[in-house]
């Protein structure tokens, strides 16, 4: 009957979020900092297993170490030691590269408030029922994430870009994952609500690195994101696994580090939390037959808009207002004033007796 | 001498016109050395496109050029063309009528010094012949307008050229000995750019000198002709400052343009001395160094017109150069300007000088280029001809002031000074 597949239907928009996004961001270069690019890319591998579009992951990486001229095997990134895993595939889409990796497009992408000019692989276009994961990982301390060697972002600066965030209705709930050293400090400041936030170390602690691989010369992974990665490895689109055995991940046997996690702002219990609404995209879909009528009105005309892709954006707003061309004009008593004063002038320096000829 | 003239007025427009059509306008637009950010025609035209959006052209750093700019190019800027040709045509067609003039009044010295038998024996070769002063006018009209740094500085559109207008408007009004006239334009010319307030003095002396009133501080005569032309100066700069007003209907103005000029914020290298010394200067000492460079402008007036009481003209022309080498915001349109007068008077070195100034003339763009776009150079460099530039200004008026002297303490000396026994003695400049 009607009044079951409305309420299917209700369900069916009842768990909170209806798109996922992802944003990882890799913040150190050179290739001693291998395994940052690593961490991030097998995060990425594990997202867009799990169903994430390339259309909505941003992957930030401030190094290519696939084609690094120190790379033994060049355009491969290895997770595995003896090379098992390659997390560099054939299509991995890289939207901030090298230097563009930087703290104000880092903020940018958060917020939104980017150039008119930014093309849409490069922008975070989430809405409020967004489920967002950030990723980061690099080198940091406390209070701080090291960015490409000369700058740094600081936790509060990341606790207000995620209350810009929240405040522009940009997620409806957000995972925040950070692989660094102390990096219990930077989720430490966090105020915005419905935001669950892991660390690999409490402040005080260094995160440490896996295990090096001697031929390719570098560490190949960081300990905690190694270990998350193998439980990913088991989670499929339909898995029912939840946080709590996210938060099990990397004990401090494995780990050396204490892996934080931050779970106040969060209004659900972590318990109930799908590992997969954060790092898939998993979509409903459940059959029906029954028609539900969406639309209110009786006359079932649909709104024609013929709007444009650009209308939607927001420099639809500028573009459309056009300045009234209203051209200046020097006011009449001025005109009126700097004439006479001319004209003065001139029968003071050359006599009035050229007046009566004009007259 | 209508027909000389005509013909080279014929071929400074053509000069002009034929640059306005081709590709370099665009490029001498752009250098540095002609246009400054007072003077340059993209600020004038971003300045009134403002002003059609609504907003006023004063707001930002754009646009520091005073509202009778605004409204003269309100009107003209489609002609703006014509307008800089016919400035240059202003300039040159007053410098000759100066130069006419100044040339009759020094001839009637002369004849009066001569009757008087004021001259010593052996001077005959230092007086000046008709004969030989004939086409001096023609040569000073010659001298601006195939300079190439006027013909630069009129193609790039600067209203460094309309400046120029009005100062020689306002030695042709003062050489003519209209005190009504001069004092407008000097207001005039004052309002434009500050500076032209030390030509004040010079304007005095010669009106004072050509009504024949003593100059002297004890007489009553001299401090009412003072008080009258301060009088329409200053009455001539307020309404002109009012026009302004009302004009736009707010004082930001004064900020803009006079604040600009005195305070020197923009440090874009141009030929001048400022930008180098201020973009390395401390904070805690820049308002000093502000009032030392600002007044080095200024302080040359009291010395020269106590050494040149007698020759306002030439005190006139000293005073043009020194604006136009210490002004906060040279460009070579100023220093044509005062070029023009050379041929009036006598110069010692004119090769070297000559040499050193088309040198570096030829250099400048050469070490821009170093230093901007191929990057192996750096600022020093470029500062580095700069100051060579002014090096070599200072000698040429250094070296004109010293052969005026020269030729007039031969004048009263004689030629050939002898010592007390007879022999021959040399002059040494202390």
């Amino acid at each position: 009957s009607i009044g079951l597949a409305m309420n299917s239907a209700e369900q069916f928009f009842n768990s909170g979020h209806t798109n996922n996004w992802a944003i990882l961001a890799c913040t150190s270069r050179f290739w001693f900092n291998y395994r940052h690019v690593a961490n991030t890319l097998s995060v990425y591998r594990s997202v867009k297993r799990l169903g994430i579009p390339d259309s909505q992951i941003v992957l930030m990486l401030a190094d290519d170490m696939a084609c690094n001229h120190r790379n033994p095997k060049p355009a491969t990134v290895f997770s595995h030691k003896n090379m098992e895993l390659n997390v560099y595939g054939d299509d991995v889409e890289v939207d901030y590269r090298g230097y563009e990796v930087s703290v104000e497009n880092f903020l940018r992408v958060l917020t939104g408030r980017l150039p008119p000019s930014t093309p849409r692989s490069k922008r975070l276009l989430s809405d409020d029922r967004s489920n967002i994961l950030i990723y980061l990982t690099g080198h940091g301390g406390n209070g701080f994430l090291k960015f490409q060697d000369f700058e740094e972002i600081s936790n509060i600066e990341l606790a207000d870009a995620f209350e810009q965030m929240w405040q522009k209705r940009r997620y409806n709930e957000l995972l925040f994952i950070i692989d660094t050293c102390q990096g219990a400090s930077m989720y430490e400041r966090l105020y915005s609500p419905n935001i669950m936030a892991l660390a690999s170390s409490q402040i005080g602690e260094d995160s440490l690195s896996h295990q090096p691989d001697l031929a390719i010369g570098v560490h190949l992974m960081d300990r905690y994101t190694f270990y998350m990665l193998e439980f990913l490895e088991d989670i499929h689109p339909a898995s029912k696994t939840n946080m709590n055995d996210l938060f099990k991940v990397c004990p401090k046997s494995q780990c050396v580090s204490t892996p934080g996690r931050r779970t106040d702002l969060f209004q659900r219990d972590p318990g109930s939390v799908l590992i997969t609404d954060f790092f898939g995209s998993v979509r409903k879909v459940e059959i029906t037959v029954e028609t539900i009528n969406l639309t209110d009105s009786e006359s079932g005309e649909l709104q024609n808009e013929s709007r444009s892709y650009v209308d939607q954006l927001p420099v639809s707003e500028i573009i459309h207002q056009k300045p009234k061309q209203k051209d200046w004009h020097p006011p009449d008593g001025f005109i009126l004033g700097l004439w006479t004063l001319i004209l003065l002038v001139f029968f003071k320096t050359y006599g009035m007796k050229h007046l009566k000829h004009i007259l | 001498m209508a027909a000389p003239l005509t013909l080279l007025l014929i071929v400074a427009v053509t000069i002009r016109a034929a640059l306005f059509r081709s590709t370099f306008a665009y490029w001498i637009a752009e250098r540095v050395e002609v246009v400054s950010p007072l003077t340059a025609w993209k600020r004038v035209v971003e300045g009134l496109a403002l002003l059609d959006l609504g907003v006023s052209p004063y707001a930002g750093d754009v646009f520091h050029e005073t509202p009778l700019i605004i409204y003269l190019f309100h009107f003209l800027v489609d002609y703006a063309e014509i307008t800089f040709i016919l400035a240059d045509i202003i300039v040159a067609v007053a410098f000759y009528y100066v130069v006419k003039d100044y040339n009759k009044q020094v001839f009637r010295k002369q004849k009066f010094a001569l009757e008087a038998d004021r001259y010593p024996a052996d001077c005959h070769e230092l007086v000046r012949t008709p004969k030989e002063m004939y086409y001096i006018p023609l040569k000073a009209a010659l001298f601006y307008l195939l300079n190439p740094f006027s013909v630069l500085s009129c193609v790039a559109k600067s209203t460094c050229c309309l400046n120029n207008a009005v100062v020689s408007l306002f030695i042709l009004a003062t050489v003519k000995g209209n005190m009504l006239l001069s004092a407008i334009f000097l207001a005039l010319a004052t309002y434009q750019s500050l500076y032209p307030l030390t030509l004040c003095v010079g304007a005095l002396l010669y009106l004072m000198q050509r009504q024949f009133i003593p100059v002297n501080a004890y007489r009553l005569s001299f401090w009412w002709f003072v008080a009258q032309y301060a009088f329409m100066y200053l009455g001539s700069l307020l309404v002109m400052v009012a026009l302004s007003f009302f004009l736009l209907g707010s004082w930001d103005f004064l900020p803009s343009v006079y604040g600009f000029i005195l305070s020197v914020p923009d440090l874009t290298p141009n030929v001048g001395l400022f930008w180098y010394f201020f973009a390395e200067m401390f904070e805690h000492f820049r308002l000093f160094f502000l009032c030392v460079f600002q007044i080095n402008v200024f302080v040359y007036t009291v010395p020269l017109a106590i050494k040149l009481k007698e020759h306002p003209v030439f005190l006139i022309f000293m005073q043009l150069a020194i604006i136009s080498i210490f002004k906060s915001y040279p460009t070579v349109g100023d220093i044509a300007l005062y070029m023009a007068f050379l041929p009036v008077w006598i110069l010692r070195n004119v090769f070297l000088v000559s040499c050193v100034l088309l040198m570096c003339s030829a250099l400048f763009p050469v070490l821009w280029h170093l230093w901007i776009n191929a990057g192996s150079a750096n600022a020093n460099f470029y500062f580095a001809i700069t100051l060579v530039f002014n090096i070599a200004q200072m000698l040429l008026v250094s070296d004109y002031f010293y052969a005026f002297l020269r030729r007039e303490h031969h004048l009263v000396h004689g030629l050939y000074p002898k010592k007390k026994d007879g022999s021959e003695a040399t002059l040494v400049l202390k």
